[in-house]
C-alpha cells in the first residue's frame, strides 16, 4: 500500500522505469507520420490521424490539429461503414471541443461494432472532458475488463486531477506509473503534464513544477510542459528562466499560448513595449482561433482578455460560451472570474495592459 | 513487412515493431550464415532504432524430432544470441538523419561497435554487423487480403497494389561464420526480439516465422472460442522456445480456425484436421522460429522447404530459412489453400521496389521520401 499522506509528485529521473529518450520518440514520431503520409488503408488513415493529435499535443502545433480533423473528414466521406473512421473524426472533433457532434461519431461507431469497447472509451473520454464525471465514470467501468490496467488507471488519473481530487487522482497517477509496460515515453509526461496542471490549479506551484519537469525529462519538446513550467516558475519569482523556455516556443508555436504568457510575463517585469508586440501578436490570434475553432479555444482566449489582453467583456463572452460546452470546475471558475472582472471597480484589478486598440 | 502492426504494444513503439526476419546462407560467402532484423516499418526519413530497446537475435541447434504427420523439431537447450543496442542519435549527420552508433554484443562476448547506416557496418573477426534505413524488402497487397478475409473469397487481382511500395524500414544484418561463433548445428532455430532494456529486460515483441500474428492469427472472426480476444500481446509475450501451457489452446484454436478459413478458400479441402482435431499445420507453425540449415549452400526460394520435407517424409535439399526476395504471400496463400495440390495463389504483386542483392548488407539502399520522388 502507498503512502499517501503527503503529496507525492514523481520524481524528474524516470527511475526504473526504461524508456525511449524523448529526442529520439519525437523522431520516430515524425518518422512515423512521414511514413504514413500517402496511406493506402483505412487503418493507417486513422494511425494517421491518431499520430497528427499526439504532435500537435506534444509540440503545440494548431495546424496538426486542424490537418488530422481534415483527413478524419475525408475518412468517413470515403469509408461510410467504417466504425475506425468516425472513431478518428470523434477524437479530431474532441480536440476541438466539438464534443456533442463527436459523441454522435462514437454512438455511429459503437453501432456500428457494438463488440470493440474503444468507442465506450472514447465516449468516457468525451463526457469527461465535457465535465460529466459520473456519468464518464460509468462508461469507463464498462470497459474495466478490456483495456489495460495502465489505460484505466492512467484515465482515471486525469478523471480525478481534472474534480481537483488529488489524493484520487495521485493514486491512480501511482498505479499507471506502476503498470506501464511501454517503452515510449509519451503516454507517461501526459500524465505527468495533468498531474502538474492540477497542482496549478491548487495553487500548490512546487509540486506543479516537479511534475512539469518530470514531463520535460521524459520529452524535452513538449510545449505545453514547458510552457506551464515557465508559468509557474514566473510566479515562483523565477521570470528570467520563464522567458528563456517562453521565447522559443512563442516564435515556432502557432498555438498563441506562449506569446500570451510571454505578454503577462514581460508586462509583470516592466517590459511594456515588447510586452505590446507579444499581446498584439496573442490577440490577433485568439482573434482567428475563436473565429475558425470557436469551442475550442474559449477557454484560453477567455484567459487572455481576462489578463494581458485587458478585454474582460470578451472575456466573459468566450467564458460563457466555454461553460456551455464543458461544464467543469475550471470553466466555472473561469466563468466567475470574468463576471467578478465585469463588474465595476473589479476589471483593472485583475486585467493587465493597456486596452487594445480594435 | 509480414509482422507489421502486431500487436497493439508493438504499434505504440515503432522502432520496437518487428516486421520481418530472415535467415539465410550468405549468398556471397558459403562459410557464413546471415540473420536480418527489421523493424518501423514505413520509416519516415528520421527514424532511429530506440535506445530503450535490445535487439536480440537467439539461435539454438535444432534437431527433427518427428517427421509425417507428427512433424516436430526439438529445439536444444543450448542458445547463442547477438543483442543490438543503440545510443541516442548526436547532433552531427545530415538534416534529417542524424548519426546513431550501435553494439553488437556477440555469443563470445564480444562487442563489435558500429554507425547506423555505414554499409560496410562494423567487423570483427568473421563477424560483421549492419544497422540502418534500407528498402523495405517485403512486398503484398493488403487490401485485398482484407478483402479476401472479410469476403471469405480469394479476392487478389492480376495487377495488385503493393501497400509498402517505395517505403523503407530499419534493418539490422549479422553475418558471422557460423562454425566458429555457434555449436552444433548444421540445423538452427531463429527468433527475433525486442526486448525494453533493463535490470531484467522484458520482451516486447518476438517473431520467426513470417505472417504467423497477422495473416494467420489475427483474423478473430473465424475462431468461436475467443472471437473478443486480441491475442497478438500475449503471444508476443511467450518465449518462442518454451510457449507456457496456459494460453497454448486459444493460441491452437485461433490458428486452428484461421487456417481452415484459408484452406476453405478455394471450395475444397486440402489439409484435413487430424484425430485431434488440428489443422496439420498447426503445431508446426506455433514452433515458431525459422529452422535453417547452415550447411547448405543459398537458394533463393526455401522458406518452408525443411518442413514440408519433414511432412513429406523425405530429407530436405535446400537450406530451408528465408531469403530476402522470396514472394513470401504467393507461397503462404497457396500453402494454406491448396497445400500445393491446385494452381498457385497469385496476390498480384510479384517484385518489391528494389531486390535485396547478394552481396552485403544484402537489403537495397532506402528509398527517397515520397515528397522527394514525386
Amino acid at each position: 500500500m502507498t503512502d499517501l499522506s503527503e503529496n507525492f509528485v514523481p520524481e524528474p529521473e524516470v527511475g526504473s522505469l526504461t524508456l525511449t529518450n524523448g529526442a529520439i520518440a519525437l523522431l520516430n514520431l515524425q518518422a512515423q507520420i512521414d511514413g504514413l503520409e500517402g496511406h493506402d488503408t483505412f487503418a493507417e488513415a486513422a494511425t494517421l490521424i491518431d499520430l497528427l493529435i499526439l504532435r500537435g499535443l506534444i509540440l503545440g502545433r494548431i495546424s496538426d490539429y486542424e490537418r488530422a480533423a481534415q483527413l478524419a473528414n475525408r475518412q468517413v466521406g470515403e469509408a461510410t461503414t467504417d466504425a475506425a473512421a468516425y472513431m478518428a473524426r470523434a477524437r479530431t472533433r474532441a480536440v476541438f471541443h466539438r464534443f456533442a457532434e463527436a459523441l454522435d461519431d462514437v454512438d455511429i461507431a459503437d453501432r456500428m461494432s457494438p463488440h470493440d469497447t474503444a468507442a465506450k472509451r472514447e465516449c468516457a473520454a468525451i463526457l469527461q472532458a465535457q465535465g460529466r464525471y459520473h456519468e464518464a465514470l460509468a462508461a469507463y467501468a464498462t470497459t474495466d475488463d478490456r483495456v489495460s490496467q495502465f489505460e484505466r488507471a492512467a484515465a482515471l488519473a486525469g478523471l480525478w486531477a481534472e474534480r481537483g481530487e488529488a489524493d484520487t487522482a495521485q493514486r491512480f497517477y501511482l498505479d499507471s506509473l506502476r503498470s506501464y509496460r511501454g517503452i515510449s515515453p509519451f503516454p507517461l509526461a501526459l500524465l505527468d503534464f495533468q498531474l502538474g496542471v492540477m497542482w496549478m490549479r491548487h495553487q500548490q506551484l512546487e509540486e506543479a513544477r516537479t511534475c512539469f519537469e518530470a514531463a520535460i525529462a521524459r520529452v524535452p519538446a513538449y510545449a505545453a510542459a514547458q510552457g506551464h513550467l515557465a508559468e509557474v516558475e514566473a510566479d515562483l519569482g523565477n521570470p528570467e528562466s520563464a522567458l528563456t523556455r517562453l521565447y522559443p516556443l512563442a516564435v515556432s508555436s502557432d498555438d498563441p499560448d506562449y506569446a500570451a504568457q510571454l505578454a503577462r510575463i514581460l508586462g509583470e517585469m516592466g517590459w511594456n513595449d515588447e510586452s505590446s508586440i507579444w499581446r498584439r501578436w496573442a490577440a490577433d490570434r485568439y482573434d482567428e482561433l475563436t473565429a475558425t475553432h470557436r469551442e475550442a479555444f474559449a477557454d484560453h482566449a477567455a484567459e487572455f482578455w481576462l489578463g494581458a489582453g485587458n478585454n474582460p467583456q470578451k472575456a466573459l463572452r468566450l467564458a460563457t460560451l466555454n461553460l456551455e460546452v464543458r461544464k467543469t470546475p475550471r470553466a466555472r471558475e473561469l466563468l466567475a472570474q470574468a463576471l467578478d472582472a465585469n463588474t465595476a471597480g473589479a476589471a483593472s484589478a485583475r486585467c493587465s495592459g493597456a486596452p487594445l486598440p480594435n | 513487412m509480414s509482422d507489421h502492426f502486431s500487436g497493439p504494444r508493438a504499434l505504440s513503439e515503432p522502432a520496437a515493431d518487428i516486421t520481418d526476419v530472415y535467415a539465410f546462407p550468405a549468398p556471397d560467402s558459403p562459410d557464413h550464415l546471415v540473420l536480418v532484423l527489421d523493424v518501423f516499418g514505413k520509416a519516415g526519413p528520421s527514424a532511429v532504432f530506440s535506445d530503450a530497446v535490445i535487439y536480440r537475435f537467439r539461435i539454438r541447434p535444432v534437431e527433427i524430432a518427428a517427421m509425417g504427420p507428427e512433424t516436430a523439431f526439438a529445439p536444444s537447450q543450448t542458445e547463442f544470441t547477438f543483442d543490438c543496442t543503440f545510443d541516442v542519435p548526436n547532433g552531427t549527420g545530415n538534416a534529417v538523419r542524424r548519426v546513431q552508433c550501435g553494439r553488437c554484443l556477440t555469443p563470445d562476448g564480444r562487442v563489435i561497435s558500429f554507425r547506423a547506416d555505414d554499409e560496410n557496418g562494423g567487423v570483427d573477426d568473421g563477424v560483421q554487423v549492419f544497422a540502418g534505413q534500407r528498402s523495405e524488402p517485403f512486398f503484398l497487397d493488403v487490401r485485398m487480403i482484407e478483402k479476401t478475409a472479410a469476403t471469405g473469397k480469394l479476392s487478389f487481382k492480376p495487377k495488385g497494389s503493393d501497400t509498402l511500395y517505395g517505403t523503407n524500414i530499419l534493418a539490422i544484418v549479422i553475418k558471422f561464420d557460423w562454425r566458429k561463433m555457434l555449436e552444433g548445428g548444421p540445423l538452427f532455430a531463429v527468433v527475433c526480439e525486442t526486448l525494453a532494456a533493463g535490470k531484467r529486460p522484458v520482451r516486447i515483441e518476438r517473431v520467426g516465422r513470417p505472417e504467423i500474428k497477422n495473416v494467420t492469427l489475427s483474423w478473430k472472426q473465424f475462431d468461436q472460442i475467443n472471437r473478443d480476444l486480441e491475442i497478438r500481446d500475449l503471444y508476443n509475450s511467450e518465449d518462442a522456445f518454451d510457449v507456457k501451457p496456459d494460453y497454448f489452446d486459444v493460441y491452437r484454436m485461433r490458428m486452428n480456425a484461421n487456417l481452415a478459413f484459408h484452406d476453405g478458400l478455394d471450395g475444397k479441402i486440402d489439409w484435413p484436421f487430424d484425430q485431434h482435431g488440428n489443422h496439420p499445420l498447426t503445431k508446426l507453425l506455433l514452433a515458431d522460429f525459422l529452422v535453417v540449415d547452415a550447411s547448405m549452400p543459398f537458394a533463393e526460394t526455401s522458406y518452408f522447404d525443411i518442413e514440408r520435407s519433414m511432412l513429406e517424409g523425405r530429407l530436405h535439399t535446400t537450406p530451408g530459412g528465408r531469403w530476402l526476395n522470396q514472394d513470401f504471400m504467393d507461397f503462404v496463400y497457396t500453402l494454406y489453400v491448396n497445400s500445393g495440390n491446385g494452381p498457385p495463389v497469385n496476390d498480384g504483386v510479384d517484385a518489391p521496389i528494389a531486390w535485396s542483392s547478394k552481396a552485403f548488407p544484402y537489403l537495397a539502399p532506402p528509398n527517397p521520401p515520397k515528397g522527394a520522388a514525386a
